[in-house]
This record gives structure tokens, C-alpha cells and sequence, in this order.
């Protein structure tokens, strides 16, 4: 009977691993545990218990996702309300687990000489009125020439408030569900 | 055999091994975890009332025994110690605790690794009440399983150490345990005296050290095999004294062997092979699950002590398991059936001797944080050719899930061993004439899982 099983029992690890997109990894809770002849009741697996030694992604994660985003690195009110803020220049990259949102080159229709460009930088998980910078780049066109120009000291400021008063809003929208 | 396994094991491990997708490293990671129990329970029990001598009475060959154990009453009578007489209660409480330690990381090349141990604190079944040099506290605490793991998401895991079998506990479908603790394969065991206790469970296969190959799902379906050497647990020979015996991890014959290897506390079987099969999926808005596997294994010979002769006169245990089971609303059903040439508790069975057979049914509803249910079991056995020996146990409970991890926790159990014909079940010279023991247990407590 053994010898009957063992080609089956070779061939079945290759079918298994042979099947492409309809395979996916067992979770250890999907097992059975028992100690001796009594059934163990207690959770199983990596997320089981308390982390005492490394990074507990898996409260990270749980976080994130009681923060209104999934997948996010950053507070997702906050990311989206920098987002929304920003929306009116053209984006050049966005990095959600970095929290970095730089945009391009921006020429308000009503200054053609003038262009601006911003970098935003979501920090933490946290909702905090300090949990977003942002910098605003400002050029002049000299000629055939774009150059550096100050930006009014107060324009970082005041777009760091629309970005938290954005939030504020979709936090509250969010809660009202 | 042991050929074909250590080429299967290459094998597999240099697939597992093999780079696939670059995936972001991760260090390990380390988990405390476990549960704690508290219960009260309400035991009537026949053999420890009805005949009213002490069943672990001490011996007339070792009296010192019973001194040094801290036992009273032991009168010395001549040459032979008066047996004693005890009366049990039916009133106690007990509290039950095991820490596990988990350990998770994931290569660069997507493999995850780690390893499981888990401390147990009831070890020592009977101790005197209060520990001393040979004798130990009964919250001792053991290792109950231990393994490391390997794990590919696209060709599965091994597991290698003391831990269960695919068909002893990892994929049986049927046995219908989500309510109370586990109903018929709960706590209540913890409460009766023996030998009228112990279910032939999956669980009860046991961890002895051993290889599992785990697949991953693939189209619902996944399977597990697992080989082992032995029944030893853990590092050492095994061995009680200095010189071989059936205590050893690595006997295979033995003097009186059909005496010794077939005790439910002795090893019996040899290279151990499990397999089983699992389905999983959902139909129609019905989950279902069903299992169908194996245990095959050798058994230990008898050595003639004056010849040196090994003979055959066991027959190698064959145990096969099919069950299956439903949810759909909050219900679940299920039911499993075992069979093959061994008797409770896997033990061997003399040639001749008939093949057991075991039902288990069980069904549960959940409903918010309730959950109630009830399972049973019953199965004929045959360990001696007296007569058909017969198990039956059914269980009727629930729990409320007060906050996340912890349950309250309510259940009723009775069990019954039956063999008539047999003057003495029990197995003690005080119980001749007994051919029944039955028992009840109430027990209600709180249960934590961290």
C-alpha cells in the first residue's frame, strides 16, 4: 500500500506548484490544531499574539486601513487632501509610501511669466496639523530664460492649511458614513 | 523507504530554494501568543465511586514508592500493603495555560521561514501536592509542539520537528469542534479520572518528530504527507535506563512485545506515513470542506530473549479517514468516519483480532458572539478477543464571545467504554467484575486566547 502511494505522493507536489493562478499559499489557521486527543483553541499563525522582537507589519497594516486607506504608508486623510490641494498643477510623481508628492512645472493662465512648482511631503500616520510640508518653487521668465524667484513666505503656510482643512473634511465625511 | 524520502526531500527543497520573484526582505519577526483557561467542572464518574478503592493504589513492591509520593493511609500489612480506600468528589476547579512562541521571515526571493513552539503547563498528569526531587508539579510545563518551517507560496511548506500529521489533526474535515472546548474533544477530559477519558481524535495520533509536506490550494484542493521514524518526541534516545528497551525512540522488536506495544503510553508503530487530502470550496452559497486519508506504519516485532528470533505476530496499523462538512448561515455539519486494523488510541492489534470502526458527527450554529453546538462519537474497537470493546461520547455547549479572545464558555460531555464479557475494564485488580464505566461532565469557565 505504501509503495502504491509514494509515486502519487511525488507527482502531487509538482501538479500543486504547476497550477498557476489557482494556487495560493494555505494560511497556518487553516490547519487543525490539536494538543493530544483534545482540539487547541487559541489563534495560530503569523498574526498570532504580540510582537516582543522585530516590525509588527501586520499592525501597521491594521492601522492604515482603520485610517480610511489600504496599502498606504501614510495617513490616508492627509494624502488625499494634498492630493486634492495639488490637483490644480500637473503631478510629476507621487509616492504613496514615502508620502512624497512633487508636481510639474505650473504656468497660472492669468501670469504667463510666471510658473511655480511644489513638493509635498506627507509625514506619518498620524492626522497631525504638522503632518504635511509643503514647498512652493517659483520661476520667472527672463527673456527666452526661466529663473529662480522667491515665493512669498506665507504661500507654504497657507497651502499647508488647505491641504489639513481638506482633511478635515474628508475625515468627517468619512465618519458620517 | 528512507531512499525515496530523502530524494523527495531534495527535491522539493531545491524547488523551495529556488529564486523566483524578487520580493522585499524581511527580517524575522517574534510572537508571543497563547490562551489561558479557567473551568469549573461537575464530574459524576462510576469506577472512582461505586467500587470505592483508589484505583492508583500503591503496590505491594514498592512501598517507599507511596512514602515518597506523600501518600496516607498506606499501612504495611506483612509482606504486603493494605489497599486503599478513596472516595472522590464531585466539585473542582482548573485552570489550564500554554504560551506559544512564533517566529516569522521572509526572504528576498519570497521563501517565508520561521518556526513554532509551544509551551505546555500540564504535563504530569498525577503529582504529589507538593513537587519535590523525583516527582513533578502537574503544572510542569513540556513542549508540546515544536517545528520550523519553510514555505514557498507557489510549492508549499515543510515543517520539520514534533508536530501533528496531515491526518492526525492538520486536514481532517467533519470533526465539528468550534463551540465550547471542542465538545466531545474538549476539556472534559481534563476532568475524568481514567481510564474512562481520551478520545481516539485526530489529535491523538500525536507529535512525534517527523517531516510534513504541506501543499498550497490549487483549485481548492490541498494535501499534506508526513513521515516519521517513530512515536519519540524531541532529542534523546528515549531510553530509561542504560541499556535498550521499549522506552527507546528507535526499538522495533522487543520482548513481550504484544504486552508493551500496545499500551496507549508505550510506542507501538514504526515508520509512520500520513497522507490526506482536502477540497474546499463553496457552492450555491454553501461552504464545504471534505478530507479522505491515511495512516500507514510498521509495527514493533517481538524479540525472543533466548533465541534472538524477531517475529511478526502484530499487525501494522492502517487507519483510513474520510469526513466531510457544511456552513451556510451560520450553520455547520459534519461528520467523519475512521477505520482500518488498529483500536483506540491507534494501538496495534493482535493478528486476528477485528478492525475498528469510529463515527463522528457534529453540528454548530453561530449566531453573533454565540456559538452552540454538539458532536458525538461512537466506534467498536477489538484490543482483546474477548469481546468487542465500545466507546461512545456525545457533548452539548456553547460559548459568548465576551470581547475579542475572550469566551465564556459552557458545556456538558458523557463518555462511556463498554466491553462485556471483559471481568475487568478497568484494568486494576480492585475493579474485577467491572465491564462499564461511564461518566459526566459539567463544566463552565472563561477561556483567553492571546
Amino acid at each position: 500500500m505504501m509503495r502504491a502511494l509514494l509515486p502519487l505522493c511525488l507527482a502531487l507536489p509538482l501538479v500543486a506548484a504547476c497550477s498557476g493562478n489557482n494556487t495560493r499559499m494555505v494560511g497556518s489557521d487553516e490547519y487543525g490544531d490539536w494538543q493530544g486527543s483534545m482540539v487547541r483553541s487559541r489563534p495560530q499563525g503569523a498574526s498570532s499574539g504580540i510582537v516582543v522582537f522585530g516590525i509588527d507589519r501586520e499592525r501597521q497594516a491594521r492601522e492604515a486601513a482603520a485610517m480610511g486607506g489600504t496599502g498606504l504608508g501614510v495617513n490616508a486623510y492627509l494624502w488625499r487632501a494634498t492630493l486634492d490641494t495639488l490637483s490644480f498643477m500637473p503631478l510629476a510623481s507621487a509616492d504613496p509610501f514615502g508620502g512624497t508628492i512633487i508636481t510639474d512645472w505650473y504656468a497660472p493662465p492669468s501670469a504667463p511669466g510666471e510658473r511655480f512648482r511644489a513638493q509635498a511631503y506627507v509625514m506619518g500616520r498620524q492626522l497631525r496639523s504638522d503632518g504635511v510640508r509643503v514647498q512652493v518653487f517659483r520661476q520667472v521668465q527672463n527673456g527666452t530664460q526661466w529663473v529662480d524667484a522667491p515665493v512669498a513666505a506665507a504661500t507654504n503656510s497657507e497651502l499647508e492649511d488647505k491641504v489639513l482643512a481638506r482633511a478635515r473634511e474628508l475625515r468627517s465625511q468619512s465618519a458620517s458614513r | 523507504m528512507r531512499k525515496i524520502l530523502l530524494a523527495s526531500t531534495a527535491v522539493l527543497g531545491a524547488a523551495v530554494f529556488a529564486p523566483s520573484v524578487a520580493e522585499a526582505q524581511q527580517a524575522p519577526t517574534v510572537r508571543i501568543g497563547g490562551f489561558f483557561r479557567f473551568l469549573y467542572g461537575y464530574t459524576q464518574q462510576n469506577n472512582n465511586l461505586s467500587i470505592g478503592t483508589l484505583q492508583n493504589t500503591i503496590g505491594a513492591s514498592d512501598p517507599s514508592l507511596a512514602q515518597n509520593q506523600g501518600l496516607a493511609n498506606t499501612v504495611s500489612n506483612g509482606n504486603e500493603l493494605q489497599r486503599q480506600s478513596a472516595r472522590l468528589g464531585h466539585n473542582d476547579f482548573s485552570v489550564t495555560t500554554g504560551i506559544n512562541v512564533f517566529v516569522n521571515g521572509k526572504a528576498a526571493n519570497g521563501v517565508t521561514y520561521g518556526a513554532v513552539v509551544q509551551l505546555q503547563f500540564n504535563q504530569a498528569e498525577g503529582s504529589a501536592r507538593v513537587a519535590r526531587r523525583a516527582i513533578m508539579a502537574n503544572t510542569t510545563a513540556s513542549i508540546d509542539e515544536a517545528y520550523g518551517f519553510i514555505a514557498s507560496p507557489r510549492l508549499g511548506q515543510i515543517r520539520f520537528g514534533d508536530e501533528d500529521g496531515p491526518m492526525g489533526g492538520l486536514l481532517n474535515s467533519g470533526f465539528i469542534t468550534n463551540f465550547g472546548t471542542g465538545g466531545v474533544y474538549g476539556a472534559w477530559q481534563e476532568f475524568m479520572v481514567r481510564p474512562n477519558r481520551t478520545t481516539t481524535s485526530p489529535g491523538g495520533l500525536g507529535d512525534n518528530t517527523k517531516i510534513i509536506y504541506l501543499s498550497p490550494q490549487f483549485f481548492g484542493f490541498d494535501f499534506g504527507l508526513s513521515y516519521a521514524f517513530n512515536e519519540g518526541e524531541g532529542s534523546g534516545v528515549g531510553c530509561l535506563n542504560s541499556f535498550a528497551s521499549i522506552n527507546c525512540d528507535r526499538v522495533y522488536a522487543v520482548t513481550g512485545n504484544q504486552t508493551f506495544a500496545r499500551s496507549h503510553a508505550l510506542p507501538g508503530r514504526v515508520n509512520e506515513f500520513q497522507a490526506m487530502g482536502r477540497w474546499r470550496g463553496n457552492i450555491a452559497g454553501v461552504g464545504l470542506a471534505a478530507s479522505i486519508g491515511t495512516m500507514q506504519s510498521g509495527v514493533i516485532r517481538s524479540a525472543n530473549p533466548i533465541t534472538g528470533d524477531i517475529t511478526k505476530n502484530l499487525r501494522s496499523p492502517q487507519v483510513y479517514q474520510a469526513g466531510a462538512q457544511a456552513t451556510w448561515m451560520g450553520f455547520t455539519v459534519g461528520g467523519a468516519y475512521t477505520w482500518g486494523n488498529t483500536t483506540f488510541f491507534y494501538i496495534p492489534t493482535v493478528r486476528g483480532d477485528r478492525n475498528m470502526e469510529q463515527f463522528d458527527v457534529g453540528g454548530s450554529y453561530t449566531f453573533g458572539p454565540f456559538t452552540i453546538g454538539a458532536n458525538a462519537f461512537w466506534g467498536s474497537y477489538n484490543r482483546v478477543a474477548a469481546g468487542a470493546h465500545r466507546r461512545y461520547g456525545y457533548s452539548i455547549g456553547g460559548n459568548y464571545r465576551f470581547a475579542p479572545g475572550l469566551d465564556f464558555v459552557a458545556e456538558f460531555a458523557r463518555h462511556e467504554v463498554k466491553q462485556p464479557g471483559n471481568a475487568n475494564l478497568v484494568g486494576t485488580l480492585n475493579y474485577l467484575g467491572t465491564d462499564r464505566v461511564k461518566g459526566s461532565v459539567f463544566l463552565t469557565g472563561v477561556r483567553l486566547a492571546f
